[in-house]
């Protein structure tokens, strides 16, 4: 065993670049989500990890022993697939046991073991059952023990809750954190939902068109997003349009501090981006970034209300507790406060280049 | 209004396509020797006669069984490489060899007997029952060319992904995923084969060159000599036969998916 | 925070190693495909090849026949075989019949098959099944066992005639004066409906025998009708006949021809029903085919020049349907 690598890999098909080039390590034990949206290039990157795909450039190393064109079924890797694949003309048991009974483990030791691990996905006593007699839940569960059946050095999942409900999926991370946390096994999930990302991975790796754009935990990658993409990709975000001058960044008529606009030459186009509910709004206090809003939306979303508003800095949304005293109506003005620790700042792209290019100036932060 | 019209419609039409089978089958109930609708003096002597006591009768069933049997077999052993190259690799020519495979089949079959007839004279295998079979085989390669082709189409490759994630080789996958998820796409075209075999004549008629002879043929032989009951006891089994392989089918396979139904509607 | 997009050094792409194992597997892959190309071409175009030489070749008086390459038998296909002296058109006129019967057995056949077809369509799933397996089995039936069928009903002494008789049927006719109308239609003699040996009997038998063909043919496409289209129509005011015409008809209109083309091209070679049921005057192509390769005037030259004519009328009905389906499709 060991760590897992990749070297730069690349899978074109035709003119079309899936995956650009990708770098990465997955440290052994640890829990890594692939997050993007879809067409990233994220599942084919853990397809080409599995050995279902062999990369048009690149290596993947296993512990120091290049992997890259063993084929999977030589991989001893567990994956669960989106549609979980189950095999409809097999027993849940079957299905389980498949891996250890095509490794020739005799049959009574095989069940057993699959019983084990029905055992530990709470699906005891199921093991009769034809695929067709089970819900979702009980359905993404098999395909969990399935893949474990092996005890492979990597656990790959691949949108693993998609085909469940909104309530099941949430609980479905919880438990599925804590299983690989109790077997401590490596684990890849592909996913292009955040919340899912936030909830299970020890790390996450954004990306976009084939590339990574960041990868980190979930606070840094929330908090402090590399670029305007994953800014606008994990969580929401409000962006401004600016251009930095005298280390301070001018958007309109407005010139706003933040600590970090002094690294921009003067002149240079960037783009400003703050979450909904870093934006203070009321009378009280002075300093830095206050301007004037007036609201002309409010939406209530229980324990939240988001606030749309018109400003000179363009349109803002601004997230508030409900339970707060301050509650404009539609049509008031009020005052709203940018902390400049709050504001994040990217060099802003020429229109035609979205692609989220990692730009050397911020790098090398 | 115009739904019971539509019922009149399909009752007429079921009451149309089941007259002369029905009255065949009565006709097989005859006491004498010439066939009476509705029979006379009704007694299952004859049942006696197709399958015990007439050897011209219980040869020609033998024969039908065994050439339906073997062309069956023949055919979906054919079949089940070109379906699988087609639907695993979809190259130009796996499709080319399926279209090939399908071509006797799409024929006026007179014509197609006729090229067996030329073909089998010149390999000295005119009048063998083994040319009968093969000739069958290839007639109704298309079948099980089909059925086979639909079951694979019906594999989520994902499944295929799971498998070799799982460490099974291509082999293993073959046996353990692809050939019991297609088994009943399989014995369908099997079945299929094995009733149109059982049914045909004309082309056995060319190639069996009076040699042997299946009951269709010996029917066919004896037209213009009337028809006897015993005649009618064979449409009997045959339908029965037909019958009881169709339900089968419909039983364990999916009929209306195999005829080309729509699968998002049930 | 770190950020990656970084370039490592490339590593090397070297080939993938050959592996015995797989190698093995490819040499039994090429084996197999090599064995089912020759299986196939032997088997499916070598007869049909040795038709179309033998088609050329020339009759031996008393032992069959010899190579050659003559275009005698399709001269006398087409004018007969005493040309230039003497011109007949016999063996036009049986193609002409194997046309006529085609034509119009699988028109009705196709006809009466949509409307049911449509209907067993808009059923359970289970009950479909119950009725698939009821045509399929009757569409297995052997030609010789449905011919044998509408003998029975069709014959002057134990069938359909006699029930006319008894009902009392026939003298209705007769006082109607339909009775002079069927005696016209070559339908019935001087006392008597009768059906054996009229063109009626041969075109009934032969869509009878093709009817659950037509049906299984239109099945997908009328099954794969959004019945939400018909629903929105009517949502719309049309009338079901209209949303007949308007919607269901146009949707199907592509594989309704197909259906009509295949089963033309299956009773092409019709042969029982035709023997049977029709006037040896009106006979066919195919029991011509039948009587020179088998029958009573061994000729297997000539033989096999009409199964080629036969071929070939339908390949080029099937290429006017082709056609006309393209056109179709690309003014609607």
């Amino acid at each position: 065993m060991g760590a897992l690598s990749l070297g730069n890999i690349g899978k074109e098909y035709g003119e079309a670049r899936a995956v650009d080039g990708i770098t990465l390590d997955f440290p052994e034990g640890q829990l890594t989500a692939l997050l993007g949206p879809s067409g990233c290039g994220k599942t084919t990157l853990l397809r080409m990890i599995a050995g279902l795909e062999v990369p048009t450039r690149g290596t993947i190393t296993m512990g120091g022993r290049d992997i890259t064109r063993v084929p999977a079924h030589k991989r001893k890797f567990g994956m669960v697939f989106q549609s979980f694949a189950l095999f409809p003309h097999l027993s849940v048991r079957d299905n389980v046991a498949y891996a250890l009974t095509i490794a020739g483990t005799p049959r009574g030791e095989a069940a057993a073991r699959a019983d084990r691990l029905l055992d530990l996905v709470q699906l005891a006593g199921l093991g009769e059952r034809r695929i067709g007699q089970l819900s979702g839940g009980q359905r993404q569960r098999v395909a969990i023990a399935r893949a474990l059946a092996q005890e492979p050095d990597v656990f790959l999942l691949d949108e693993p809750m998609s085909a469940l409900d909104a309530k099941l999926r949430e609980e479905m991370q919880v438990e599925l954190r804590l299983l690989q946390q109790r077997l401590g096994v490596t684990t890849i999930v592909v996913t292009h939902d955040q919340r899912e990302a936030m909830t299970m991975a020890d790390r996450i790796i954004v990306m976009s068109r084939g590339k990574v754009e960041q990868e980190g935990t979930p606070q840094e990658i929330y908090h402090w997003p590399a670029t305007g993409f994953v800014a606008g990709f994990i969580g929401r975000a409000n962006f401004m349009d600016g251009i930095a001058r005298d280390g301070r960044i001018m958007v309109g008529e407005i010139a706003l501090s933040l600590p970090q606009a002094a690294r921009f030459l003067d002149g240079s186009p960037v783009q400003l981006a703050c979450r909904p509910e870093a934006i203070r709004m009321g009378e009280g206090g002075a300093g830095a970034n206050r301007v004037q809003g007036r609201v002309t939306f409010v939406r209530d979303l229980g324990p939240v209300r988001d606030f749309h508003l018109e400003t000179v800095l363009g349109k803002l949304v601004v997230e508030h507790g409900s339970d707060q005293s301050t509650s404009p109506k539609i049509g008031e003005t009020v005052h709203l406060t940018l902390p400049p620790e709050a504001l994040r700042i990217y060099p802003r792209l020429p229109p035609q280049d979205l692609s989220g290019g990692v730009p050397s100036a911020l790098a090398a932060e | 209004m115009l739904r019971r019209l539509g019922q009149l419609y399909m009752s007429l039409a079921a009451v149309v396509v089941a007259l002369p089978v029905v009255i065949v089958c009565s006709a097989a109930l005859n006491g004498g020797r010439t066939m009476y609708f509705p029979p006379e003096n009704p007694t299952l002597d004859r049942f006696g006669e197709f399958f015990v006591s007439e050897p011209v009768w219980t040869q020609a069933l033998g024969n039908s069984v065994i050439v339906a049997l073997g062309a069956a077999t023949l055919a979906v052993l054919l079949a089940w490489p070109i379906a699988y190259a087609l639907w695993k690799t979809g190259a130009r020519q796996s499709a080319m060899l399926a279209a090939l495979g399908s071509i006797p089949f799409a024929l006026p079959p007179i014509v197609f007997g006729v090229g067996l007839g030329f073909f089998w004279a010149f390999l000295g295998g005119l009048g063998s029952i083994w040319a009968g079979i093969v000739s069958h085989a290839v007639l109704f390669l298309a079948l099980p060319l089909v059925t086979i082709s639909i079951g694979l189409q019906a594999i989520d490759r994902a499944h295929l992904d799971a498998a070799a994630t799982m460490g099974a080789t291509e082999a293993l996958t073959f046996r353990t995923i692809v050939l019991p998820q297609t088994l009943p796409y399989t014995i369908s075209g099997f079945f299929f084969a094995l009733v149109l075999s059982f049914n045909e004549f004309i082309v056995m008629f060319f190639v069996s060159a009076s040699a042997f002879a299946t009951v269709t043929l010996q029917i066919f032989n004896s037209l213009r000599n009337g028809y006897t009951p015993t005649m009618a006891v064979a449409a009997v089994a045959f339908i029965a036969v037909s019958v009881v392989v169709f339900s089968a089918v419909a039983r364990w396979g999916d009929l209306p998916r195999l005829m080309g139904a729509d699968q998002s509607r049930s | 925070m770190t950020v990656v997009g970084h370039i490592r050094p490339a590593a090397d792409d070297a080939p993938p190693r050959p592996e015995r194992a797989a190698l093995r597997w490819r040499a039994l892959g090429l084996a197999i495909t090599l064995l089912l190309w020759t299986v196939v071409l032997v088997l499916c175009l070598v007869p049909l090849a040795l038709v179309l030489v033998i088609s050329v070749g020339q009759k031996v008086e008393g032992a069959g026949w010899e190579w050659g390459f003559t275009a005698e038998n399709y001269i006398r296909f087409l004018v007969g075989a005493q040309w230039p002296a003497e011109t007949t058109f016999l063996y036009l006129t049986q193609l002409y019949w194997s046309m006529r019967y085609a034509v119009v057995a699988s028109v009705i056949a196709v006809v009466t098959a949509l409307p049911f077809t449509y209907l067993m369509t808009r059923q359970s799933r289970r009950a479909q099944a119950l009725w698939l397996v009821f045509l399929l089995a009757t569409l297995s039936l052997s030609e010789v066992f449905i011919v044998m069928g509408w003998d029975i009903i069709l014959s002057n002494n134990s069938g359909l005639p006699m029930l006319f008789a008894a009902s009392g049927l026939t003298d209705w006719l007769k006082a109607t004066g339909w009775f002079d109308v069927l005696r016209d239609w070559g339908l019935a003699n001087p006392r008597n409906v009768k059906f054996k040996t009229s063109e009626f009997a041969t075109v009934l038998t032969m869509s009878y025998l093709v009817w659950p063909y037509a049906v299984i043919l239109l099945y997908p496409a009328l099954s794969r009708l959004d019945p939400s289209l018909a629903e929105a129509a009517r949502t719309m005011g049309a009338r079901p006949w209209t949303v007949a015409r308007t919607v269901i008809l146009p949707a199907v209109r592509l594989p309704l021809l197909g259906a009509v083309l295949l089963l033309f091209v299956f009773l092409l070679g019709g042969y029982v029903a035709v023997t049977v049921f029709a006037d040896p005057a009106k006979h066919t192509t195919a029991v011509s085919v039948y009587e020179h390769v088998r029958g009573s005037t061994l000729n297997a030259p000539f033989g096999a020049a009409q199964s080629v004519i036969l071929l070939v009328t339908a390949a080029v009905f099937l290429v006017i349907g082709h056609r006309l389906s393209r056109t179709s499709r690309g003014g609607g």
